[in-house]
């Protein structure tokens, strides 16, 4: 019979002093010598070489960020692996151990770690530093526009802010949930100890990682003018921070590409015992449904790209309407990636709001199969609707018909979303922690912009406000109002999970409201400017926008302190919150079940699962799982498996 | 959390023929309970949603009023409607949710308990019920609905007539011209005569801008190399701004022309001021319209 203080943890394991090879050497200030050294030589042998060609700049500074994304992940210990088994080796098991961040201590949030939950640590710290600088360009915007014609910014850098505003955004919003939750949370939830690539895992971070100072390097590039959409021909002709943009895109479909195959083949082979398909957390499922369609939308956007680099560096002329190309061509592959990439950004918010409304509302998920019906149906209906972006460019008017049909009936699967909150918390016994309010928040916000984006799929309507602020108003309210506040709504849950500590509650409900509110004051305030006629984008307007403008702003000065105390709640919370209990929520899926934190590889006695984890009201709540469990007198907990006993099980999973 | 160690076995309904998603009965008592209506939660939320619904509709009928623009064509007028229409049917399925969400909070949310400890569990309701199918029935039919409006109102305004003004629409950075063929005129003011049908015909010099009349209800984008087409009927007179919808470069919110939507009259003259001569303006000034619904087609086909 073992106690819980004789258990054995993998990480306490004693490596040798070679264990891990390369590995021991490498970390982040590695990567960022390696990538400086690569991209500075780089720099210098395509300037040699092809400075004096007419495309001369463009070329550079495509080769050179490049250059910088391979240093750097060399750096880091990306291609280590690959290039051992290249070479007849294979990494030993203690090269694993290493590389999974044993005997390294805090080091290893600085390294090329393949412990799913120090992925999903470095993701949820990168995601936040991303929202910081997509807000502080968000504030810039909204300061400018204070004024009919202020002068706080030029319009070439209010251009290029916009821009990079945008970018920065989709890229931390499509990695919000995906990163920090599906990496930490969801090997847990399905019983696994780890996900199935994990070199691919810590390799879809550090290269993402490696995505961003292409990004920001735009704004010293002369800036992209040409709104995160990019559209052709304006940004053919666009400064060469247009090179630099499109490296960051290959690079972040790279990552995003690698992690949707992680999370889709995890799901698909990692389950535990017993742990069948209809038997998932929702929020597994709806992470598989998110991975699989950025699987189909992402690599539109490096297809995309890449014709972007070769347009404007060697003088092909896919885009360029005067030289044989077509404007429509760009926007045809923009928006096949761009509108299934609004659900990949969705998809997995939802689900975390879902499993938040079944633990707080102490009920099972309602209507499990519809809501998996759900997240399967808007996925299918995505890849359908593109061009409803393209209602107004004039490309095929005959298709405005049926792209109105496909569109419309998003709504039907969407629907079903607001069916299962609803019914969830239907004769629920609301335990209102702050978790639960920011799901109520996002049922609030969501609705409101479903709604428009009716008024949107509608092509006489969206012939007066297509490219005007309602439509900003409008994705804000889906993307930030419903995506991003899901994802804050899983920060809230999960926070003790993660870290060790529990989210300061009256804090984080202080920022609550401030959230709350900044986000209508903001965003009405934008659907009024929308109706009025306002395009998007500008940097100076007509004074008859005045109101709409400052008042919007106004909200988004709110929206920003409740941003900041949110943070402050986090970063207080981290350092010196209360010590978390394994289960404060008393909620039923696996990842509750095990000890905060979490150790190694999670489970040292493989969970056999034999029913869904949504058993409130019906079956008693499972306790911890062996072998962290208080040993019972009469019985030899290690044994244990959650749930029934294992012979009860049909073992299977598919 | 060690006191959390229950039975594992005992209770427990577990196994694959049975994973406990059998909970209609649950769902059948509720409805079929004998209490009266207003009394049940059905009831309740009612008396919530009725109020919710009413002032979502009467939103819906006046706020657009006061913050549309003055809407000067037919188009701008199917827009208005539009979104009158959309706002009332959303209205209830709006409020459904908010009062079911309103009433979790007021009546399902346990009274003096220990906010650290879970409240005890709700009703294992799965779904099971017939709701689920009238909500996708009633979700769908409400779709169709708008399906319905969209195409009608779009099929509409593809009806073209027979004596279209075409007006000749030049982008380029940072600036629209407008050309009124038959005359050699180039202005950069969209003079346009009032319930004459015009066809836009739109084109670009440089990248890819949006023409947008704004008051007119109708926008399409101005390609380089390519013609686009949209059609309107100005049926108020007024001035109106035309902007540019698709960031277009470094002055993008300087690129807008004023418009004015003027008597036959007051156009013939703008088009003689402007160099034309007096018998070209007039042609194009003189014309009533007439609809030809026997000619109707699709715009680009």
């Amino acid at each position: 019979m073992s106690t819980a203080t004789e258990i054995h943890y993998l990480e306490d394991t004693n490596l040798g002093p070679k264990a891990g090879g390369l590995y021991r050497r490498q970390n982040i200030f590695t990567g960022l010598a390696v990538g400086i050294i690569s991209g500075f030589i780089g720099w210098l042998v395509s300037h040699a070489l092809l400075q004096s060609s007419n495309w001369g700049t463009d070329m550079v500074v495509t080769v050179t960020m490049a250059s910088w994304v391979i240093g750097f992940n060399a750096g880091m210990g990306t291609f280590n692996a690959p290039f051992r088994w290249l070479r007849g080796k294979d990494q030993t098991h203690e090269d694993e151990l290493y590389a999974a961040g044993v005997s390294q201590g805090g080091w290893r949030y600085w390294k090329y770690c393949t412990d799913h939950k120090v992925v999903g640590t470095q993701y949820l710290v990168f995601v936040m530093a991303l929202f910081g600088v997509g807000g502080a360009l968000a504030m810039m915007i909204r300061t400018q526009l204070i004024t009919p014609h202020s002068t706080f910014l030029d319009p070439e850098t209010y251009n290029a802010i916009v821009t990079i505003h945008g970018m920065t955004m989709i890229i931390a919003t499509i990695i919000m949930v995906s990163g920090p939750f599906a990496n930490f949370i969801m090997p847990i939830m399905i019983g696994a100890k780890d996900m199935a690539f994990p070199r691919l895992n810590a390799m879809s971070f550090w290269v993402i990682f490696s995505a961003v100072p292409p990004l920001m390097a735009t704004f010293f590039l002369g800036g992209v003018d040409a709104g995160w959409t990019t559209y052709a021909p304006l940004s053919v002709q666009a400064p060469a921070a247009m090179d630099a943009f499109a490296i960051c895109i290959i690079t972040f479909v790279v990552s995003v590409t690698v992690a949707g195959i992680n999370t889709v083949v995890t799901i698909m082979t990692m389950r535990a015992k017993g742990m069948t398909m209809g038997r998932l957390p929702i929020f597994v499922w709806a992470s598989m449904v998110g991975g699989a369609l950025g699987l189909y939308a992402m690599p539109a956007f490096l297809l995309d790209m890449s014709m972007m680099i070769t347009d404007r560096a060697t003088g092909t002329s896919f885009f360029v309407n005067q030289v044989g190309g077509n404007g429509w061509l760009w926007e045809n592959v923009f928006w096949i990636m761009g509108h299934p990439e609004v659900y990949v950004i969705l998809i997995p918010g939802v689900g975390a709001i879902l499993e938040i409304c079944s633990t707080f509302a102490r009920k099972p998920v309602f209507a499990y199969k519809v809501a998996i019906a759900g997240f399967v149906g808007i996925a299918s209906l995505s890849i359908m609707v593109w061009a409803h972006h393209m209602f107004t460019t004039g490309w095929a008017p005959l298709l405005a018909g049926p792209f109105m049909v496909t569109t419309e009936l998003i709504s039907i699967p969407t629907g079903i979303i607001f069916l299962v909150i609803v019914g969830t918390l239907w004769k629920g016994s609301i335990w209102t922690r702050l978790p639960m309010y920011f799901a109520y928040l996002f049922l609030w916000n969501f609705i409101i912009g479903g709604v428009t984006g009716i008024y949107l799929s509608d092509v006489p309507a969206d012939q007066y406000f297509h490219g005007d602020m309602f439509v900003t108003a409008h994705f804000h309210y889906t993307l930030l109002g419903g995506a991003m506040i899901g994802a804050t709504a899983g920060v809230c849950y999960w926070f003790n999970k993660m870290t060790g500590r529990m989210l300061d509650e009256k804090i984080g409900k202080v920022a609550f409201w401030f959230i709350a509110i900044g986000i209508q004051v903001t965003y009405f305030g934008q659907f009024w400017e929308g109706f009025q006629g306002m395009p998007r984008r500008v940097a100076y307007y007509d004074p008859i926008f005045l109101h709409a403008n400052q008042m919007s702003t106004a909200g988004a000065y709110v929206l920003m302190l409740g941003w900041l105390i949110f943070l402050y709640a986090m970063i207080h919370s981290w350092r010196n919150g209360e010590i978390a209990p394994p289960n404060p929520w008393h909620a039923r899926t696996l990842e509750w079940l095990i000890p905060t934190p979490v150790p190694l590889e999670n489970f040292l006695v493989d969970p056999v699962v034999t029913e869904d984890p949504y058993g409130y009201g019906d079956t008693p709540p499972p306790g911890q799982l062996a072998p962290f469990a208080e040993p019972e007198p009469e019985r030899e907990p290690e044994l244990v498996p959650v749930g029934a006993d294992a012979s009860a099980s049909d073992g299977g999973s598919h | 959390m060690s006191s959390e160690t229950h039975d594992h076995d005992a209770g427990r309904v577990g196994g694959p023929e049975h994973d406990g998603l059998e909970h209609a009965g649950h769902e059948i008592d509720n409805y079929l309970s004998g209490k009266p209506f207003f009394s049940r939660a059905g009831g309740k939320i009612f008396i919530i949603w009725l109020p919710m619904t009413a002032v979502g509709v009467l939103i819906s009928l006046f706020l657009p009023h006061h913050i549309f623009p003055a809407l000067l064509s037919n188009q701008g007028t199917d827009v208005f409607e539009t979104m009158v229409f959309f706002s009332i049917l959303a209205a209830p399925v709006a409020a459904i949710v908010y009062a079911v969400g309103i009433y979790s909070l007021v009546a399902w949310r346990p009274k003096k308990h220990n906010m650290s400890e879970p409240p005890p569990d709700g009703a294992p309701q799965r779904g099971d019920g017939p709701l689920t199918t009238i909500w996708l029935v009633a979700s769908t039919a409400l779709v169709l609905v708008l399906l319905v409006w969209g195409i009608t109102v779009w099929s509409a305004q593809q009806v073209t007539h027979s004596n279209t003004l075409v007006v000749k629409v030049i982008g380029q950075q940072w600036a629209w011209d407008f050309q009124y063929p038959g005359t050699s005129v180039v202005s950069h003011d969209l003079m346009l005569p009032v319930n004459r049908p015009v066809e836009f015909q739109i084109t670009s010099e440089d990248i890819t801008h949006g023409f947008w009349p704004v008051n007119l209800g109708v926008q399409v984008d101005a390609n380089p190399n390519e013609v686009t087409i949209i059609r309107a009927t100005p049926d108020r007179m007024g001035k109106f701004t035309v902007r540019c919808s698709q960031l277009c470069g470094l002055y993008h919110a300087f690129m807008y022309s004023p418009g004015d939507v003027v008597s036959s009259q007051q156009f013939a003259n703008f088009l003689v001021a402007q160099g034309a001569k007096p018998a070209a303006a007039a042609r194009l000034a003189e014309t009533q319209p007439t609809i030809s619904g026997l000619s109707a087609t699709v715009a680009g086909s």
